[in-house]
């Protein structure tokens, strides 16, 4: 599920440092006995020819993606000066919107959370049929694009939607249509179901992991199906719930589809005050500057995480799916 | 030890909850009638057949395709070359090369989208399937490189050293060894960045035109009008084609595996 997580460190074989113009071709690039390669070659490597074939690869991501990184830097510190930081740690309008985004994406963590450990459960400890059933299931949302479920939830909770309208004329139960687009209950729902998934996915790989033995050992010894979870299982899934947890806060932290369609004028997160900042209020400086704090808040929640349980691991849950 | 029937019934529960959507979006294209409402009245295909004849949806569903392709293409390209650096290169620091492909992957939409408009503009690369396409491309390449290179640790070196003995040159061996043995992995990268290209929306907003939107773009716009069933018709067929792409990747090589070893 991870590959991430076979990232080599360096390639295993110990050939020598041979570049293409040191040696023959037949001895270049295999392990060749010691006394070989030249000694200052292997103490000053030089360009061999796999750093050659990783050359446009490495080009290309440059050119088209850190070199626009550092233009948003360069951006947030000139246009018009390093000011648009300051504005955005004095103005209480930002302040608020990065405590409401940071409360969003806790919130939405935990309940992703909450929800997606006993699904995972479930599919970790059941039958070929049940595993099968949730997997498809959960495949199907997780495939579906994040704009078609946004709008979705706009069909199931609108005032004439499908919630309201089962409430009034199937149910009886309200008169009036219950006001649920365009609030943070909204937004929640909608976003717990987009990224409910990548949780589920790394709770499920871990939790599979867990040698059954284990389990069976405790269970052997005398201790009750309640506690074998508690003591066992539990604290043993722990690191998958970080990992998917991790991914889910940094990933709702940039949020803007979702937000933007299903949540009202009051909150304003951080993705859609950057874009705000942009489209309407043309101070794109500040707007890179905002970006630029959203960027770094992610790579530090990574790092920090990646301390615990590994990056590939946090990255790899996704499976080749972005938000 | 098995889950619990609670615990089944929950999953269960939160199954139906992750279909439900989809499907409702699913069925409000094919009413007959001219408003989304559930349930849909009657059955008819009147508005796929309306999206498929209007210029506009037609324009925009090219550009995404195309868009799609150059951007798989791209980051296969770009993806296993930075996997062969990765894996093999003495000279390049592995986490450098590593950190540099799979940097892509952590980076918020609404960032990349602000990166790429302020320079993407800048040197004349805006509104069309280039520029689009390169920025989809960065942002998928990682998958391209992730599983190239879980495929290069598998790569059996002896092979190489064979060609290489045999009187290959290193670059000829790159081509019609190594290459033909990672080309399954990049390809499953490949159709994993065009999915992502697919239904991208934020980034596609940076860098649309009037004159240039691809198919998301155009929903995104008529969404925030409000619901039509036209829209379901398109939110379908955008996901009808994602399912399609993901069952290839999730379930294809698995078959391609399956019939080989009967063969």
């Amino acid at each position: 599920m991870s590959a991430l997580s076979q990232i080599p460190s360096r390639a295993s074989s110990p050939g020598p440092q041979a570049g293409p113009e040191a040696g023959s071709a037949v001895r270049a690039g295999h392990g060749a006995g010691p006394g070989e390669g030249p000694a200052r070659a292997r103490r000053f490597p030089r360009p061999d020819f796999w750093s050659g074939a990783g050359l446009p690869g490495l080009v290309f991501v440059v050119a088209a993606f850190v070199v626009p990184m550092a233009v948003v830097v360069v951006k947030s510190l000139t246009d018009p000066s390093p000011a648009n930081y300051t504005a955005i740690f004095t103005s209480s309008v930002y302040q608020r919107s990065v405590v409401d985004t940071l409360q969003m994406a806790l919130v939405v963590t935990v309940l992703c959370l909450l929800i997606g450990y006993p699904y995972a459960y479930a599919m970790a400890r059941s039958g070929t049929a049940m595993r099968t059933f949730l997997m498809v299931a959960l495949m199907l949302a997780f495939w579906t694009s994040l704009l078609v479920r946004t709008y979705a939830w706009q069909i199931v909770l609108n005032d004439t939607g499908l919630v309201n309208t089962a409430l009034r004329d199937w149910l009886g139960l309200t008169s009036a249509p219950i006001h649920m687009i365009r609030t943070p209950f909204a937004v929640y729902v909608g976003m717990v179901h987009i990224l409910l998934p990548y949780a589920v996915l790394a709770l499920f790989a871990q939790l599979r992991s867990i040698d059954p033995d284990v389990e069976r050992a405790a269970q052997v010894m005398g201790a009750r199906p309640w506690r074998v979870f508690a003591r066992v299982t539990l604290p043993l899934s722990l690191p998958g719930a970080v990992a998917g947890g991790v991914l889910v806060f940094v990933l709702a932290l940039g949020f803007y589809i979702t937000p933007q369609l299903l949540g009202g004028a009051r909150q304003v997160y951080v993705g859609q005050a950057i874009m705000q900042q942009i489209e309407q209020f043309l101070k794109p400086g500040v707007g890179a500057a905002m970006a630029v704090l959203l960027f770094v808040a992610v790579l530090a929640v990574l790092g920090l995480a990646a301390r615990f349980v590994g990056l590939g691991r946090i990255l790899g849950v996704g499976m080749g799916r972005r938000r | 030890m098995r889950a619990g029937l609670g615990v089944r019934l929950f999953a269960c529960l939160i199954a139906l909850l992750f279909v439900t959507p989809t499907l409702i979006v699913a069925a409000t294209s094919v009413t007959s009638g001219s408003m989304v409402t559930f349930p849909p009245k009657g059955f008819s295909l009147r508005w796929f057949q309306e999206v498929l004849t209007d210029p506009e949806w037609l324009t925009a569903l090219g550009n995404s395709a195309q868009v799609g392709l150059l951007a798989a293409v791209l980051a296969m390209a770009a993806g296993t070359s930075l996997a062969f650096a990765a894996a093999r290169s003495r000279f390049l620091p592995p986490a450098l090369v590593t950190g540099l492909a799979v940097l892509p992957m952590t980076v918020p939409l609404v960032v990349a989208g602000i990166g790429f408009y302020l320079v993407y503009i800048r040197v004349g690369l805006s509104g069309n399937v280039l520029s689009l396409g390169i920025a989809h491309a960065v942002l998928g390449l990682p998958f391209v490189f992730v599983n190239v290179l879980a495929a290069l640790t598998g790569v059996d070196r002896r092979v190489e050293e064979a060609a290489r003995v045999s009187g290959a040159t290193e670059a000829v061996t790159l081509l019609r060894i190594t290459l033909p043995l990672v080309a399954p992995a990049a390809l499953v990268g490949g159709v994993l960045a065009f999915v992502s290209s697919w239904d991208e929306v934020v980034v596609a907003l940076f860098l649309n035109t009037p004159q240039f939107r691809t198919l998301p773009v155009v929903m995104w716009s008529q969404v925030r009008s409000g619901v039509e069933p036209s829209i379901s018709a398109v939110a379908t067929l955008i996901t009808l084609v994602s399912l399609l792409m993901a069952a290839l990747v999730l379930v294809g090589p698995a078959v391609v595996k399956k019939v080989r070893r009967r063969t």
